[in-house]
């Protein structure tokens, strides 16, 4: 067992947040106050080569291995993105494009994954509906095959880039008698006739990503617009799920490290009964648990991707211990980095307040917490 | 980046772990262990390459494989292996780092063979986050030095052939090399203790110890060697702590699939299935923060020193979270039985409150962050 990256990978590392550092972090905090979807930082990720990371270079990608794209993921984090653009990316890259690369026939892949690798185009994927939250199975949107077409009816819930997308992965009931094995997935463009988006959610945090409803009604859509087989959407959804519980969770990582780097500057400089704030020990001990809560963390996501390198997909004891630790425990960092700033920490203008709104969907997102242990300790 | 285990190390941890099986968990006799039962377990486990890791590097097993193997030894042997350990990676490794080579072949040898047991005893008064200067000193006299002092809290003291007491030389730090019945070694009745029961720990005080120049380790930068001596201190604890997790997690997890309630197994109801799950999700993320942090030792890292603190608080605090609630699952069964849980429970405090503590490890962290070391 070892923990080394290669050099190349922490060669990459330090670049992506370079540039994440110069041309998206500054714009973060004006895009988050109004709420709004950072459409030109997107696309810069797009040209840096990060929307298509893993994808092989003959569909746009850079054929990067799981643990370089898990990397990346953590220096968007440490150079202080902010959560809605992360999700924004992963939501994309990962819960729609990937799952259009895995599982598209060639002519599919051709047609999508290249747009979204550049962020030509924007992806999103319907899964979850207002009565089939982890409960996946219980969903009702149905797809009726009619000839060489499917009609879709039914709505979906929580999507992020929703409003957004130029193309989504929605999962439907092929077979409404049949649970799990019922499901298949589709990918339905925007501007189809009976696809429509609801008006964006207002959210806590992770507010520069858009999140909204999406109705199909009577919405048709060619057959080859079918991903895979009838009756593997359950499938495609729980190796997308294991994306959402590694690879979204490296952007978490990554800002403890922001969160730990502003915190120190700030305990430098804040002097209260005439010395730095940093020289008592209650605001050291806060630090502490800043990194130590990224060091434990770190551990858990990087076990995951190197799974995936090795050809070892849907980890789910593995993903589900990560999920649930991240999702839990990263909510203490952003926690003690607010009470480090008093005051000023609960102030939009410190992007520590941020950081606090955006953790809050770590233990929610991708399966809550309560799911993570309900899948552990069936595993067990 | 690996996170398998090769065929080989799995091997290796398999006869770590038969050997453990065969170690006894309370002493035949009184109450702790004495030199010769330590002694039989370092035999059993020097049939395995087991004692030289970290020492030796014939020993052909790495840092993280160790740390997964001690952690099977906490598990089975808890206060075996705590004598074990400390005398092996704690006092076998400061020797095989800065031995003479007459105390190699006077001590380490017979170390690696399994037929000494060593202590290392560096608590005193004035260990604190400051490192301020020990009380116990050596005067040079002859060929050697004349120690003079008195020590807190050492683990093995009582049934140790050979101790390597820390004392300063001027404005630095020494280890002495104490035989066990040396003139001017006053070594206490072994203390009774919250945990690791069988393991002989005890004060002692040396009143003008004479000690051959061969048989002194350094001296030393004090800063230096003390940070160096509490690292290796900090990694056997942290395998302690690993250990005391896995047992008891190990016992509630097997309770809860046996023990029926409405006439189905506990673990069946979210209550004790989401226990268990947190503490799945709190061993996983231990080990693999222990795993590292020996890896990063072994390679001599320069994030060694604040990883290991990291992983020093957050596996020893894990320790007692995972206990506890390993308890609360097992509710009248670990309260009364002999399973390892409640042991485990007890023993947990130990890898929060011996090295660096978990307070002045916190600090250390803050201060590195802060640029304030």
């Amino acid at each position: 067992m070892d923990f080394e990256f290669t050099r190349e990978q922490l060669m990459f590392k330090e670049e992506v947040i370079r540039f994440a550092k110069k041309e998206i972090a500054p714009r973060c905090a004006e895009h988050d106050l109004k709420g709004e979807f950072d459409l030109e930082s997107f696309r810069k990720m797009g040209e840096f080569g990060i929307l298509g990371l893993h994808f092989p270079e003959e569909y746009g990608g850079q054929g990067a291995d799981v643990v370089t794209t898990v990397m990346a993921g953590e220096a968007l984090g440490e150079a202080g993105v902010d959560g809605g653009l992360t999700l924004a990316y992963g939501a994309h890259t990962f819960l729609c494009a990937d799952t259009l690369f895995r599982h598209g026939t060639e002519v599919q892949k051709r047609k999508y994954v290249p747009k979204l690798a550049s962020g030509e185009w924007i992806g999103c994927m319907g899964l979850t509906e207002p009565g089939a939250g982890s409960d996946v199975a219980s969903m009702t949107t149905e797809a009726v095959k009619q000839g060489d077409k499917y009609i879709l009816n039914g709505s979906k819930i929580f999507i992020t880039n929703g409003p957004i997308a130029d193309v989504a992965v929605v999962y439907a009931k092929t077979d409404p008698t049949a649970k799990h094995a019922g499901i298949s997935a589709f990918v339905v463009e925007k501007g189809t006739p009976g696809y429509t988006t609801g008006e964006p959610l207002k959210k806590m945090g992770m507010k520069t990503s858009v999140t909204s409803e999406l109705f199909f009604n009577d919405c048709e859509i060619p057959a080859e617009n079918l991903l895979g087989q009838e009756g593997m959407g359950f499938l495609m959804a729980m190796e997308t799920v294991e994306w959402d519980r590694s690879a979204l969770l490296a952007p978490f990582i990554g800002s403890g490290a922001f969160l730990l780097k502003k915190c120190t500057d700030y305990a430098k400089k804040r002097i209260q009964f005439d010395r730095p704030i940093g020289k008592f020990q209650a605001v050291k001990h806060r630090l502490a648990e800043i990194r130590i809560m990224t060091e434990a963390a770190r551990g858990l996501v990087y076990r995951i991707a190197w799974c995936k390198d090795q050809g070892r997909p849907l980890n789910h004891l593995e993903a589900a211990v990560a999920k649930l630790f991240v999702g839990d425990w990263s909510l203490s960092p952003s926690n003690d980095a607010m009470l480090i700033f008093g005051g000023y920490g609960y102030c939009h203008e410190y992007d520590v307040e941020r950081v606090f709104r955006d953790s809050r969907l770590a233990p929610i997102g991708g399966g809550t917490s309560d799911i993570q242990k309900m899948i552990i300790s069936r595993l067990m | 980046m690996n996170y398998d285990f090769t065929e080989a190390e799995l091997l290796f941890a398999g006869e770590v772990e038969k050997a453990a099986a065969q170690m006894p968990l309370a002493p035949a006799s009184g109450t702790f262990f004495s030199n010769a039962e330590i002694k039989a377990a370092l035999g059993l486990l020097a049939k395995t390459p087991y004692l030289a890791v970290g020492l030796d590097k014939s020993a052909g097993m790495g840092a993280v494989i160790h740390m997964a193997s001690m952690e099977s030894l906490a598990s089975l042997a808890p206060s075996m292996a705590l004598c074990v350990e400390m005398s092996t990676r704690v006092f076998g490794r400061l020797l095989a780092a800065h031995g003479s080579d007459v105390a190699k072949e006077k001590v380490l040898k017979p170390l690696l063979a399994g037929n000494l047991v060593g202590a290392v005893a560096l608590s005193e008064g004035a260990m604190n986050v400051e490192n301020d200067p020990f009380s116990t000193q050596g005067l040079e006299q002859g060929d050697g030095f004349s120690v003079t002092g008195a020590k807190n809290w050492v683990v093995n003291a009582p049934a140790a052939d050979v101790i390597a007491v820390a004392g300063r030389v001027g404005d630095k730090v020494a280890f002495f090399l104490v035989p066990a019945g040396a003139p001017g070694l006053l070594v206490e009745a072994p203390a009774t203790t919250m945990g690791y029961e069988a393991a002989p720990l005890s004060g002692l005080s040396l009143e003008n110890c004479a000690v051959p120049r061969d048989m002194i380790l350094g001296p030393f930068d004090a800063k230096t060697i003390l940070a160096e001596a509490r690292e290796l201190e900090n990694l056997v604890l942290l395998g302690l702590a690993l250990g005391a997790m896995k047992s008891a997690f190990g016992q509630a997890k097997a309770h809860a699939k046996s023990h029926k309630s409405g006439g189905k197994p506990i673990i069946a109801f979210q209550e004790v299935g989401f226990k268990l799950s947190e503490m799945l999700t709190m061993l996983q993320a231990s080990e693999l923060l222990a795993f590292r942090a020996a890896w990063l030792a072994e390679k001599g890292d320069k994030a060694t020193a604040d990883v290991l603190l990291c992983a020093k608080v957050f596996v020893a605090e894990c320790a007692e979270k995972v206990t506890g609630e390993a308890l609360r699952i097992l509710s009248g069964a670990g309260w009364t039985g002999t399973g390892p849980a409640q042991g485990a429970f007890r023993n947990a405090k130990w890898s929060q409150i011996a090295g660096t503590s978990t307070e002045i490890a916190r600090v250390k962290i803050g201060d590195s962050a802060l640029g304030y070391k």
